[in-house]
């Protein structure tokens, strides 16, 4: 493959929580074969796991899928993750909240610092795992509009610079 | 009453362990800290300050070194003892230092934003 190409590859699983850090291994290594910088190397792959795991710890019908596209040999990396699951109505508000505090933010590292102020008097849930991608991998972090009439979500997080690539 | 063993766990892709030294309480944490170690880890972390309490230390290190990886609800974790800590009183409070390793890259910004939560209790030290 040629810089410039894009790489990708999808995964679908039943939700198996074991199976998330195994995922998040095997795309780091993904990852080092199409993209030259560790730092970016470490940041996607904690954006993938927390996608990933917020898509397994929310799904109602037990399946998720994972996409992930990289465009070859560019620095700074072009990614987008996305993740698919069925979501009750109830995580699914709770998502929508969530992402709309987020795209309000003017700083994704002081969202994430309220939230943490919020999380730590929480006792269900962090509430902390799409602030994360956004403050610590520094990515983009939306819910992508379904066109079936499926209760399926997707979550998309990509790089600033993948704003614009075709699918 | 806690004893240093009892913050000792060991699953297939975690553990934990402490020791006294220098006046100071360690805890190591080894391994992969996600989805399913959450428990593990809040009842390590809760012993850890029940410790620390019980013995009135000053001074408590995290050694993070060997750990892997560490999801957003396990990194809750770290963030609602810390804020109990900024809440206890004055002579019940400990200073918590987290020691890191450089070539655990997402450590860097996971611990930089813990510091900044509670930057009077938080050092970082790098190996």
């Amino acid at each position: 493959m040629a810089d410039g190409e894009v790489a990708y590859f999808e995964l679908q699983f039943k939700p198996n929580a074991e199976l998330v850090s195994t995922v998040r291994r095997f795309v780091s290594e993904f990852y080092e074969r199409v993209c030259p910088d560790a730092d970016a190397i470490s940041r996607l792959a904690l954006a993938t796991h927390e996608l990933l795991e917020n898509a397994v710890k929310y799904s109602f019908d037990g399946e998720t899928k994972l996409r992930v596209e990289v465009v070859r040999g560019t620095l700074p990396a072009m990614v987008a993750v996305r993740a698919w699951n069925q979501a009750l109505p109830s995580h699914l508000e709770t998502l929508k909240a969530s992402l709309d505090a987020l795209a309000k933010a003017s700083d994704p590292f002081e969202h994430y610092q309220a939230c943490m102020r919020i999380s730590a008097k929480k006792t269900e849930g962090s509430g902390l795992g799409l602030a994360r991608i956004a403050a610590e991998a520094e990515m983009v972090v939306k819910l992508e509009p379904m066109l079936d009439s499926s209760n399926r979500i997707c979550i998309l997080t990509h790089t600033g610079t993948w704003e614009g690539q075709a699918r | 009453m806690i004893a240093l063993e009892d913050l000792s766990t060991s699953t297939s892709a975690f553990s934990s362990s402490a020791f006294e030294a220098d006046g100071a309480l360690t805890l190591v944490l080894v391994g992969d800290a996600s989805l399913t170690k959450i428990e593990s880890m809040q009842a390590v972390i809760d012993g850890l300050h029940a410790l620390a309490t019980q013995l009135g230390t000053k001074a408590v290190v995290v050694d993070l070194t060997k750990l892997d990886f560490m999801n957003s609800s396990c990194f809750k974790v770290f963030v609602s003892w810390i804020n109990q800590v900024q809440e206890a009183e004055p002579a019940k409070q400990y200073r918590i230092c987290l020691r890191s390793n450089p070539k655990v890259l997402w450590q860097r910004r996971s611990l930089h934003a813990l510091q900044c939560f509670a930057a009077e209790l938080i050092t970082i030290e790098t190996i």
